[in-house]
């Protein structure tokens, strides 16, 4: 990709053209003032994770709404950010034709991508949650309260299955070979996998459980991790 | 001189087009037709400076559509249905694509369509514009069972084969206009289209009754249309 011509004209490339995967938007993009594919990715990150967010918080609580529509957005760039020097050391050492800045910019990009689509199905998810029976207070219930979480699991795996088919198409394009791409993208995925369920355990709840009050982050955040808590769920089970 | 007027002989004649250039569309009823018989001209003028126009006459076109066979639907409990029905089934169209188009958009880009929202929303006006345009070819049909049946499971389960029919020829239709925008995989579309008829469904549960008859405008129990359709079909109606 470093050593791709693309046709630059200054401007950004339409997000339509990363989305169809189209080599030379990317390109372009990577090939922009870090700063401004910066600004730009993340403030499409901010707005399409923030109201998928907001559309999955809704049915619990306005509150718990605007809460995760901070949260959701906010998760992706820490991991992001976070994982930044990892992923371009990692690069580096498998082989990988993309500078440290580069490498950032295409996981920021694919999860730019992931948030566009998150974004364009929050409508669907509102639709949902206005057809689904109130949150009732007094007996902390809701019908379709489950049928949310799975569809929102649905929405998310699809959007990251979706980002990084092209993520993985870019770093062909970079390296002109389809093992070394695979190879790469694998340890990115487990790096962003560890950082992200992490980061993700401290600012829960995202849906806002029914037995729970709305909070921005629970009182016992830092206190276990995520690997801890599904190793117990798998033992209780197990043991059942 | 009008450049379009033919050479005279001897003259060089301007190499031919590769793709010859549909006629323009003149007025709405010609949109129409070209809808039905040529979808391409239509695919086409959304591309060029009479797209706002076009897409303006599918719109109207589908809520007098939508409107006509609202009132059929109406017409099986008469009274405030016969414009209750109507104003709800073509709102309640409007208001599913809206929720839906935002999808279609990231979908179409993602299958590798190199396409602007404008067409988007032209292609998605073609749809529901062909899809109404056929209901209202049912509604003889539909009407002539509304003032013969009294059961209101059996009238929506027609009502509902009817919009299925509709829905088969105006997804063809619109999968060929992606493939006119060069989209290379149509699979997000076709999940795309799976979801829009979901939405349509649950959209005409949340905005229940459309057949039937109520004391309130709009329902104050929230209900999944399986679980409205079960209900409808234990009672036995």
């Amino acid at each position: 990709m470093t050593s791709q011509t693309a046709k630059d004209d200054g401007n950004p490339a339409p997000l339509g053209a990363l989305l169809a995967g189209e080599p030379e938007a990317v390109a372009r993009d990577l090939g922009r003032p870090a700063l401004g594919t910066l600004g730009r990715h993340s403030t499409v990150i901010v707005i399409g994770a923030g109201l998928f967010g907001a559309s999955i918080g809704l049915w619990r609580d306005p509150v718990q709404a605007l809460y995760t529509a901070v949260k959701l957005p906010l998760i992706l760039l820490l991991c992001a950010t976070g994982n930044a020097l990892l992923n371009g050391i990692i690069g580096a050492m498998l082989g990988l034709k993309l500078t440290f800045r580069q490498s950032f910019l295409a996981i920021l990009m694919s999860f730019s991508i992931a948030s566009t689509i998150l974004g364009s199905v929050s409508p669907l998810l509102f639709f949902y949650v206005w057809n689904m029976t109130p949150f009732d207070p007094a007996h902390r219930t809701a019908e379709g309260y489950s049928g949310l979480m799975v569809l929102a699991v649905a929405a998310i795996a699809f959007a990251g299955i979706a980002s990084n088919i092209r993520l993985v198409g870019w770093l062909d394009r970079a390296n002109a070979s389809r093992v070394l791409s695979l190879r790469v993208l694998f340890c990115w995925l487990a790096g962003n996998l560890v950082l992200g369920s992490q980061l993700s355990w401290i600012l829960r709840p995202f849906f806002g459980s029914p037995n729970l009050d709305v909070q921005f982050v629970r009182a016992d955040a830092f206190q276990g991790n995520f690997f801890q808590a599904l190793w117990i769920a798998v033992r209780t089970v197990v043991d059942r | 001189m009008n450049t379009s007027d033919p050479a005279p002989p001897g003259t060089t004649q301007p190499p031919p087009l590769t793709q010859p250039v549909p006629e323009p569309l003149a007025g709405p009823f010609s949109i129409l037709e070209a809808l039905l018989r040529e979808p391409n001209r239509v695919w086409h003028a959304f591309r060029g400076d009479e797209a706002g126009r076009v897409i303006a006459v599918l719109i109207f076109a589908t809520a007098v559509c939508a409107a006509l066979y609202g009132v059929v639907i109406g017409s099986f409990s008469k009274g405030p249905q016969l414009w209750a029905a109507p104003v709800k089934v073509t709102l309640g169209l409007f208001f599913s694509v809206i929720i839906c188009l935002p999808s279609l958009y990231i979908f179409a880009s993602l299958g590798g369509a190199r396409t602007r929202l404008v067409e988007v929303i032209g292609l998605t006006a073609g749809l529901i514009t062909q899809n109404t345009l056929l209901l209202v070819g049912f509604a003889p049909v539909a009407w002539i069972f509304s003032e013969s049946t009294d059961s209101i499971a059996w009238m929506g389960a027609m009502h509902l084969a009817f919009w299925f029919v509709s829905c088969a020829f105006g997804f063809r239709l619109f999968l060929a206009g992606f493939e006119h925008l060069n989209a290379r995989h149509l699979g997000g579309i076709r999940v795309w289209l799976a979801m829009f008829i979901v939405v349509v469904l649950q959209m005409s549960t949340a905005l229940r009754p459309l057949i039937g008859t109520s004391e309130d405008f709009l329902p104050k129990e929230k209900r999944f249309f399986l679980k409205h359709w079960f209900h409808q079909m234990d009672e036995g109606k």
